[in-house]
């Protein structure tokens, strides 16, 4: 069974459509990145999936139930931009969110997570004398108290330093583990990568990708030469390549379709000294790129 | 609905338990109490001597309105309550007469005494024309003059010249009975007042034929008690309901709500904070309440409180808090800050003000046209109501019941449209929205 099933929806604020009949299909139990510029429906649709917007047409279900305007205990939502009662305390700021949305005492459950985060000791302090850090792990304990079927996570591991994020991620990592399906949102790529079993990209509120990193990667083919050379000037206006990527280190050329990359190899050998050189697949950030960056047009080859 | 009590409980247990609702709580009872106080005091520091300058132009008069005077301070100084003087507790200025005879150039005379005034020497001059005996008919507007002319530093309604205006005339009187040929021994009794008392109507009782009521009124019941009622009524849904505003604006600037609406509905949310409001004014009205019958037992005057009023007082304050911690809330969502708040806090304080500034001729007319019909507008029926049901003679039994009705259908008009407005206020950005705007908000949702 699909946790959640989306069928043509549209949703328009005035003028602008934020999400344009989109439909998207997430199974049980995965693990499911939402990527897309800013202002594309990430969140949009991410508030129609936790029913705090409801579509203009088509339906949404989750577990196989049509939203309808009730609250659900089975869901756990992280909104991107996030905020809790600042002057209470943080075990009674936990127990009223996490009875808010089960309708039960969550004590145990309150302490054990303050537990795994490292915040047992300030669990008696006001949220407000808390560290960003500590603050976010209190949303995210917020979030999962009780523990959720779904759980939504707008842009999570924004503003965490690395420890921080490392610790939500392993919580991620662990309710995955125990069954949860989980929709995330990141501009991150390699979290993206990383951690989740499919991803879905959305631009202009239609679906743009769907599927996982692999299937999506194999649909662009091996189009790219990742490559180190001494010296940046030895790349220009090689024969075959319609756009390069400066990454610093190292360079990502792509091909127009039909390029030898050994044409192109030999054209670099004869123009500078190559360290290395390897023809891959698209990045997920290259095709983020690709699909939301500047048009060819837009951004002629350097 | 156990969402709608657990957000009641936060909010609720958030407010009682700060402490500026704590000191507030106290501090309110105790400001008005000083006032009185403050009041209590200024007017006998006012019962200090008051030397005065007449000048009579009739040759006759000085002397009785001097008499006159005096006799007045000496009845208030043994009036009831008034331990007789001396060492009686003075609750009016005593007289101290300076007769000056007219001099030709009245003015430079009348300059010179009020150099004595701003000098501290007078407080007053009095003077009386030569034709203060033979008064024109007062309907005759062409022969109206100022007979009697009483010159100071302070306004014409300061408490020594309004007991002194009742001294002149009472001398004046006697004067010209006195002309008339009455002995001016017996003027006193003459123009002695009598008691005048306010009694209420008489009532049948439909089950024994009995009469019953018409009992006398009185005069702090008549007031005092209607007036406290809807102070009071004021500052607890004022007090209850008015923070919504800024705190409902702040908890949006501080993104708290986006988390909870996956938990909560927005109207859950919303009647949460209502009720938190009602159970606020509730505890702050029960301790006043509570303190007042104290207060009035302890006075050994428990009888003038308004017992009978009360349910009525808690039936208003529901439907007023309610009302305008709807609003509040719904105000507050459409803000995206506090400051923005600020600018929207009259359409809050707008049911509440008027009926106060509409008071004075409530008091005076309780049942007059403009009283009746504005105790059935919806948001001015909870205070307005009371204030005339607690007046003597209260009002038509159907009025209340009636006026209750359109308040409960109004009040839920504006739950259905704050519920609608919040929906939209809380995850809405930018600046604060017109009022036409917010129209559009409550006709879309």
């Amino acid at each position: 069974m699909s946790a959640v099933e989306i069928s043509s929806v549209t949703k328009t604020f005035g003028d602008v459509t934020a999400v344009d009949n989109l439909s998207l299909t997430v199974p049980d139990g995965a693990v499911y990145g939402f990527i897309g510029p800013n202002g594309s429906g990430k969140s949009t649709t991410m508030r129609m999936i936790a029913n705090i917007f409801y579509p203009d047409s088509g339906t949404i279900q989750v577990f196989g139930k049509a939203r309808s305007g009730t609250r659900s205990a089975d869901i756990g939502y992280l909104p991107e931009e996030r905020g809790v009662y600042r002057k209470m305390k943080v075990r009674a700021l936990l127990e009223f969110y996490g009875e808010l949305r089960g309708g039960r005492n969550v004590t145990a459950q309150v302490n054990s997570w303050l537990d795994r985060v490292g915040l047992a000791n300030r669990a008696d302090d006001k949220v407000e004398t808390l560290s960003k850090g500590m603050s976010q792990k209190v949303q995210f304990i917020a979030t999962v108290i009780p523990e959720p079927k779904l759980l939504i996570l707008d842009e999570p591991f924004t503003g965490l330093d690395p420890v921080s994020a490392d610790s939500i991620r392993s919580a991620v990592i662990d309710m995955r583990k125990r069954g949860c399906t989980i929709i995330l949102s990141t501009h991150d790529m390699g979290v993206a990568e990383s951690l989740c079993d499919s991803i879905f990209m959305i631009f202009r509120g239609k679906k743009m990708l769907d599927g996982s990193l692999a299937s999506i990667q194999a649909s662009y083919g091996s189009d790219t030469i990742r490559v180190e050379v001494e010296g940046r000037a030895a790349l220009g206006e090689l024969p075959g390549i319609e756009r390069i990527n400066d990454l610093g280190q190292v360079q990502e050329l792509r091909m127009t379709e039909g390029c030898d990359p050994q044409q192109v190899l030999h054209a670099l050998a004869s123009r500078a000294r190559i360290a290395s050189f390897s023809v891959v697949k698209p990045s997920l950030h290259d095709i983020f790129v690709r699909i939301a960056g500047p048009q060819p047009e837009e951004a002629p080859v350097e | 609905m156990n969402r709608i009590l657990l957000i009641a409980k936060r909010d609720y247990l958030q407010t009682i338990l700060s402490k500026a609702y704590l000191v507030g709580l106290v501090l309110v009872p105790l400001l008005i109490g000083a006032s009185f106080l403050v009041t209590s005091l200024a007017v006998r520091g006012n019962a200090k001597d008051q030397h005065i300058a007449i000048i009579d132009h009739t040759g006759v008069a000085a002397s009785t309105v001097i008499q006159s005077a005096e006799e007045l301070s000496r009845r208030a100084l043994s009036g009831p309550g008034v331990p007789n003087a001396p060492g009686g507790v003075r609750v009016m200025p005593r007289f101290i007469f300076e007769q000056v005879q007219p001099e030709a150039d009245e003015k430079a005379q009348l300059l010179s005494l009020s150099d004595r005034i701003r000098k501290g020497e007078l407080v007053l001059v009095v003077d009386i024309s030569a034709e203060v005996l033979q008064p024109p008919d007062p309907g005759d507007a062409a022969a109206a003059k100022d007979l009697v002319r009483f010159y100071s530093n302070s306004s014409a309604l300061n408490p020594s010249g309004l007991s002194l205006s009742s001294a002149v005339n009472d001398g004046l009187r006697r004067v010209r009975l006195s002309q008339l040929g009455i002995d001016p021994a017996r003027a006193p009794e003459v123009l002695r007042d009598v008691p005048v008392v306010s009694v209420g109507l008489l009532t049948q009782d439909p089950a024994t034929g009995k009469i019953l009521g018409g009992e006398k009124t009185n005069a702090v019941q008549a007031a005092a008690v209607p007036i406290f009622l809807a102070v009071l009524l004021m500052v607890v849904v004022l007090a209850g309901s008015a923070p919504h505003l800024g705190a409902v604006a702040e908890d949006k600037m501080q993104r708290v709500f986006e988390m909870l609406l996956c938990s909560a509905s927005s109207f859950e949310l919303m009647m949460g904070k209502v009720l938190a409001s009602l159970g606020t004014s509730l505890t702050s009205s029960i301790f006043y309440i509570l303190a007042g019958l104290a207060v009035l037992a302890g006075m050994a005057v428990f009888g003038l409180a308004p017992l009978d009023l009360l349910p009525w007082f808690f039936v208003y304050l529901i439907a007023d808090v309610v009302m305008l911690s709807a609003w509040s809330v719904a105000l507050g969502s459409a803000c995206s800050t506090p400051q923005d708040a600020q600018s929207l806090a009259f359409l809050l304080v707008l049911p509440i003000m008027i009926p106060m500034l509409m008071l004075t001729p409530i008091l005076q007319q309780p049942n007059g046209a403009l009283s009746t019909a504005m105790s059935f507008i919806p948001p001015f029926t909870p205070m307005i109501m009371l204030l005339r049901q607690a007046m003597p003679g209260g009002v038509p039994w159907w009025q209340p019941w009636v006026g209750l009705i359109g308040t409960i259908v109004f009040a839920a008009a504006v739950i259905w449209a704050a519920a609608r407005i919040f929906r939209i206020g809380i995850l809405s950005q930018g600046k604060a929205p017109k009022l036409a705007e917010l129209a559009q908000w409550v006709v879309r949702g």
